[in-house]
């Protein structure tokens, strides 16, 4: 028996490891080890009064702060059955979508980009490649300027808050945005062009899984038709080699991310987004892991024209800057939002003086963990005996990347 | 060329982020550092003596204790990044044996990942230098690297959030809207963020050290109708028990 070691992986977010197991020359085993310590935020937010709890969640995965405030204020307001205004929805969206393009820019420019061109990193690459690091950084950057004036930091802003935000944007900070968007977009359909070389590897999924509107949405929806709240369908269990869980869809592996909302949403795209689908629909339909890279540049193009398109909306209507008053009562609700990697679920119960109850809260990068572990098996059976080690590891690493993982995330969950 | 590594313990991964946000003025410190570990960023790793180590996040399992113990043992300068690595941050403040928690949340005692309760970096080794902040404005972390680099004594700063609000000219939300503001007793450097969004301050970047007077902060808080228990939550989130009164 032979126990092939891939970690702790580099270039993605946080602490994981693999292992797969082989004997006689047959991949017997893949286990997906997550080794981020736990940090029990369901157990932090326990008995916390509610307006302070989105604050503490943020600090779950600081690349997709901004999804975790958001999801966790859309569990409150359902649980006290609070609706927002278009104004503030649309503003909440435009933060996502800030989030949007600064972590698929991190993601695609700085961390998988040195694959397809052989360096270990973007630092190293930029001395032959410069022009495209630049465009990353400044995608990001124009990400961070949008998490900033909505989120209230680049990393960790406490700005969105239950019944709308401490404060709003000025018209000249939305303005600032609408007048980046075009040289923006020249960028991002170049990001699609280079990313639709990348050959495919990785499983196919069985199931796509994404909210039911294209950033977030009141229910889940998969691609087997089905409308749904996840308990009715996604079963969770602990696993012994790992700080995260696993997750199924009617007992069946699936998978959340920007592949999954191009497969079941290209209806809700922007023109110019919906175009570079059209043109790559072929290719996007085999379902590879691996194609979630392209899927997130052609998110790069769909964020962009979709910033554009809200800011229009809100300079022709002018912001009126007003929040619903919450009134804390008993009841419990869930938020679903699109967190760059996939549909994140925050899940609540609050008693009457606005206090949490429980908690419960399940990422992205959890539900793909299944699906993980199936791709590093396939790559592994596909590859193992004519590749050398290193560079069936570097293969392994690769599509560990492509899900896009964030570890920190997914060692927070279930609470039983 | 001083060598650098950067190190990830248990946390969000901001702290190791926020030095990917530098952008241009990353390329500035790449000309007096050369990184030799940063795993978010780089597949590149050599073993090597480093020059400076950054330490980033909460000791949460054995793992980290033996990467924080290689970092210390190998390196000349540690900086404790952040508030997880200079005062345990929000998993710190989760109260509870390891193994209760884990039976809570996995549903099982058993630990075969050898988690350990949440502290921070200070607790286990002894550091050079010690930056909180959930996160860490950016621009502490490159003035630090960049007087290292050049054999400059590091400021640490001293003033509370409330510093920075005054300058900023904000109108105090503790005062004026009775809103609770962490900003008296917590230690500045972050312009006064959250305050210009007319929210109090949570205390991100932990407790003034020497100077908090956290008993006057918790009668304030009293007197404006907050309970007790509240405002023992509001303290620790943090800090862990630190503020006492």
């Amino acid at each position: 028996m032979v126990i092939l070691e891939v970690g702790e992986f580099t270039r993605v977010e946080g602490n994981g490891k693999a292992e797969i197991v082989i004997e006689n020359g047959e991949v017997k085993e893949v286990r997906v080890k997550i080794v981020e310590g736990p940090r029990f935020f369901e157990l932090l937010t326990l008995g916390r009064y509610y307006w302070d709890v989105p604050d503490l969640e943020a600090r779950i995965c600081a690349i997709c702060y901004l999804a975790h405030s958001f999801a966790s204020v859309l569990g409150i307001e359902r649980a006290f059955g609070v609706k927002v205004p278009e104004e503030i929805q649309l503003l909440r969206e435009l933060g996502l979508i800030g989030e949007f393009l600064e972590s698929h820019a991190l993601h695609l420019y700085l961390l998988v980009a040195p694959d397809l061109f052989g360096y270990p990193d973007a630092i190293r690459m930029a001395s032959k490649h410069g022009e495209l690091v630049k465009e990353g950084l400044t995608i990001k950057s124009f990400g961070n300027y949008i998490r900033e004036i909505i989120g209230g930091r680049e990393i960790h802003g406490i700005n969105i808050k239950p019944g709308g935000f401490g404060r709003f944007p000025t018209v000249e900070e939305l303005e600032k945005i609408e007048k980046s968007c075009d040289e923006l977009l020249r960028m991002a359909k170049r990001a699609v062009n280079i990313f639709a070389t990348q050959e495919v590897f990785g499983a196919v999924p069985k199931y796509h899984i994404a909210t039911d509107e294209y950033l977030y949405g009141e229910k889940l929806i998969a691609s087997d038709e089905e409308r749904f709240d996840y308990l009715e369908h996604i079963k969770e269990k602990a696993l012994p080699y790992s700080f995260a869980k696993q997750s199924k869809y009617k007992g069946e592996i699936f998978m959340v991310g920007a592949l999954s909302r191009l497969i079941l949403k290209a209806d809700r795209l922007t023109p110019e987004a919906k175009e570079l689908f059209e043109q790559n629909k072929e290719k996007l339909s085999q379902g590879y892991v691996s194609l979630n890279n392209l899927a997130q540049a052609i998110e790069l193009v769909y964020a962009i024209e979709r910033a554009k398109e809200i800011v229009s909306r809100l300079l022709d209507k002018g912001i009126e800057g007003e929040n619903v008053p919450i009134e804390p009562k008993e009841g419990e609700g869930i938020g679903y939002v699109e967190a760059p990697r996939g549909a994140l679920i925050h899940h609540y119960k609050i008693d009457e003086n606005g206090n949490i109850t429980y908690s419960n809260i399940i990422t992205p990068t959890a539900l793909n963990h299944a699906l993980m572990e199936l791709s590093l098996y396939e790559e592994t059976r596909k590859n193992y005996g004519t590749l050398n080690e290193n560079s069936l590891i570097r293969k392994l690493e690769e599509t560990v990347r492509a899900f896009d993982p964030c570890i920190s995330c997914s060692v927070h969950l279930v609470r039983i | 060329m001083l060598k650098l590594g950067v190190f990830e313990l248990t946390d969000c991964g901001g702290c190791a982020l926020n030095i990917l946000f530098l952008y241009d003025k990353l390329f500035d410190l790449l000309k007096f550092y050369e990184i030799k570990e940063f795993h978010m960023a780089s597949s590149f790793k050599e073993h090597d003596h480093l020059d400076v180590a950054i330490v980033t996040g909460t000791v949460s399992s054995q793992r980290d204790l033996e990467v924080l113990k290689h970092a210390r043992n190998y390196s000349n300068y540690l900086i404790a990044l952040g508030t997880c690595a200079t005062h345990g941050s929000v998993q710190g403040a989760v109260e509870g044996k390891i193994r209760d928690k884990l039976e809570k949340v996995y549903g099982t005692r058993a630990n075969p990942m050898r988690a350990l309760d949440s502290k921070p970096v200070v607790e286990y080794v002894a550091v050079d230098f010690a930056l909180p902040g959930c996160p860490y404005d950016k621009m502490e972390l490159y003035q630090l690297l960049i007087d290292l680099a050049k054999g400059i004594e590091p400021v640490k700063k001293d003033y509370p959030v409330c510093i920075e609000c005054k300058l900023n000219e904000y109108e105090c939300v503790l005062v004026k809207k009775g809103v609770p503001c962490l900003g008296p007793i917590t230690l500045g450097g972050c312009n006064a963020v959250c305050i210009r969004s007319g929210l109090g301050c949570i205390g991100c970047r932990g407790p003034l050290p020497k100077e908090a007077n956290p008993t006057s902060e918790f009668e304030i808080l009293k007197e404006l109708g907050y309970d007790e228990e509240y405002i023992r939550k509001k303290f620790k989130t943090f800090a862990r028990g630190e503020l006492r009164w």
